[in-house]
């Protein structure tokens, strides 16, 4: 469904993606890995159109995305930022209805389709409790649900998320994990997710593409990924693996040795 | 709910003010000829003016907000007054005097210096391809202070009935005689208005941000041209008839705010007919407080807007701690 064909951006002259070559498939899960600094966010907002300008081409179902408007790109995929601005002085149920801006125009009023779109984003990510509440007043955990909330609502076909668990607890990093799994497996939406979570991205996604100062290091299926061995190479940085004693699986960890 | 019962209440005060105002102040022992004659042609037209110059000022000012993210960018404060009244003050200093499309030259003059300044500070803030709100505002100041300070030198170097004229043109002027300015700032203000009212969804989406905006099927960059120049003829058409008349864009959109919440769809009505309803109440306090004479209203609004100011940067001091 979506493909980047010797992508290259500059931001300031300094090549941040050099020469991407990607191949998204329908209902696919990619976690896109890497250091700082390496294009990962960048990448994702060039996907999105709304990143630099470009060299390259990025096609979406066949099209190329300059020929989409940004209404026609909106239905197609929706986009949960890094960061958020908390100062939102919306109410959760407003912020999320929002979103249903592509399928209107200057005209349409809030259909059934609206309210059915908006009732099934509040049941997937649990804010039902909170719909009244002002954004500002959220915790982070329950801000990146409204975020998620607010993306699913737009109902497109292909969810990117920029590192959706970075600040938020254990117990709501796997709440995040087990929605955004859910989400693909049960619902159908493909997803493209930047992390750092190396143990996340392995355990849940079912490909993995590791980005090193703007190339693609490595890509493949998720859980190659670790018996590759390239995860030291990539960051730096050496790991230990073990088995994960409840499932067997395989873990990464810091080393601490130098 | 609520937002629709806020929306009635301030549609009512606005209908009782525009109702009441041209009455206050008219002498009961006149001839009721004249008295008739007064009201109709003087009293009715500049409190009808007031209300489209307030609706309209209240309007651009809550653009500016919602597209820079930032509370205190407005025309005003992007340097659109003191370009309208340099363009004024040359027109006075050089003794012009002609009329073009219903626009006398000094008005004409002023129309244009607005729309320069605001199309320079645009662009020099854009130079570079980088572009922040804080640059806009800092660039609008230094522009601001750059037309005042050869305001001030036109001024000096005006005859005295000149330089007179300039100072009463910046404390911005409301009176009128007869119909015709209503029919000439009327259209612009309300095409402007049903625009900004169009776009109102997608003012939301800004005012949340630019990526999100984008992200949710926003042009941002398109939609940001089209309210920047039509806020920008509207302002400009506004200041070239009536003057200055500052702080109104500032302070009602935040009061709205405060009444009616952040939702644009509700805010662009709310803010029209109270930023319609105040500038009457305070060409109404001018007119009155030293009755027979006159206080000019940009100065009423500007005495009530130094505080409102301050308040509101102290307030915002407190939000960010």
């Amino acid at each position: 469904m979506l493909q980047t064909h010797h992508l290259n951006v500059h931001i300031a002259q300094k090549k941040c993606l050099d020469d991407i070559n990607l191949q998204f498939n329908t209902h696919d899960y990619l976690c896109i890995i890497g250091p700082n600094g390496a294009g990962k966010s960048t990448l994702l907002k060039s996907l999105m159109g709304i990143g630099p300008a470009n060299k390259g081409s990025i096609t979406i179902s066949g099209k190329p995305l300059e020929k989409l408007s940004q209404k026609e790109l909106a239905r197609n995929i929706s986009y949960v930022a890094q960061s958020h601005n908390r100062h939102l002085d919306f109410t959760v149920a407003d912020f999320i209805k929002m979103a249903r801006y592509p399928h209107h125009d200057i005209f349409s009023t809030w259909t059934t389709d609206d309210q059915n779109a908006f009732d099934s984003a509040i049941f997937l990510t649990n804010t039902e409790a909170f719909t009244d509440r002002q954004i500002p007043t959220l915790s982070g955990g329950e801000c990146q649900r409204v975020m998620i909330a607010a993306a699913l609502c737009q109902q497109t076909p292909l969810l990117l998320l920029d590192e959706p668990t970075s600040f938020l607890d254990p117990r709501h990093q796997v709440e995040v994990h087990q929605l955004i799994k859910n989400l693909n497996q049960e619902h159908e939406i493909s997803i493209i997710e930047v992390t750092h979570d190396i143990n996340h991205a392995v355990q849940h996604s079912l490909h993995i593409l590791a980005l090193k100062e703007g190339k693609v290091f490595w890509k493949g299926r998720s859980k190659d990924f670790l018996a590759s061995s390239t995860l030291s190479k990539i960051y730096d940085q050496e790991f230990v693996i073990l088995k994960h004693p409840e499932t067997g699986q395989n873990i990464a960890l810091t080393s601490e040795r130098a | 709910m609520k937002s629709f019962h806020v929306l009635l209440s301030i549609t009512l005060v606005c209908i009782l003010t525009l109702l009441i105002a041209p009455h206050i102040g008219l002498s009961k022992n006149t001839d009721p000829a004249i008295a008739s004659h007064i009201l109709l042609q003087i009293r009715i037209p500049r409190v009808l003016l007031a209300f489209i110059i307030g609706a309209g000022l209240a309007l651009c000012g809550l653009v500016f907000q919602a597209m820079f993210h930032n509370p205190l960018a407005t025309p005003f404060t992007l340097g659109v007054a003191s370009g309208a009244s340099l363009g004024a003050a040359l027109a006075v200093f050089f003794g012009l005097s002609f009329t073009f499309i219903g626009m006398d030259s000094t008005s004409l003059l002023a129309f244009i210096g607005a729309l320069t300044t605001i199309i320079f500070v645009y662009s020099i803030s854009r130079f570079g391809g980088g572009f922040s709100t804080e640059v806009l505002l800092l660039t609008g100041i230094a522009v601001s202070f750059f037309f005042s300070s050869l305001i001030l030198l036109t001024q000096y170097l005006s005859d005295i009935t000149g330089s007179f004229r300039i100072l009463r043109w910046l404390m911005g002027n409301l009176s009128i005689i007869g119909y015709n300015d209503i029919w000439t700032i009327l259209p612009v203000v309300s095409v402007v208005t049903l625009l900004v009212f169009f776009f109102r969804r997608d003012l939301n989406l800004l005012a949340a941000g630019d990526d999100i905006a984008l992200s949710r099927g926003v042009s941002v960059k398109n939609l940001r041209y089209v309210l920047f120049f039509s806020t920008s003829i509207c302002i400009g058409a506004i200041v070239a008839l009536c003057g200055p008349i500052g702080f109104v864009g500032m302070m009602v959109p935040h009061m709205c705010r405060l009444l009616i919440g952040n939702d644009h769809r509700w805010l662009i009505p709310a803010s029209c007919l109270f930023g319609g309803a105040f500038l009457i109440l305070c060409d109404g306090i001018g007119r009155l407080v030293i009755a027979p004479a006159e206080i000019p209203v940009g100065v009423i609004t500007t005495l009530l807007g130094g505080p409102f100011f301050l308040w509101l940067l102290i307030r915002s001091r407190i939000h960010i701690s």
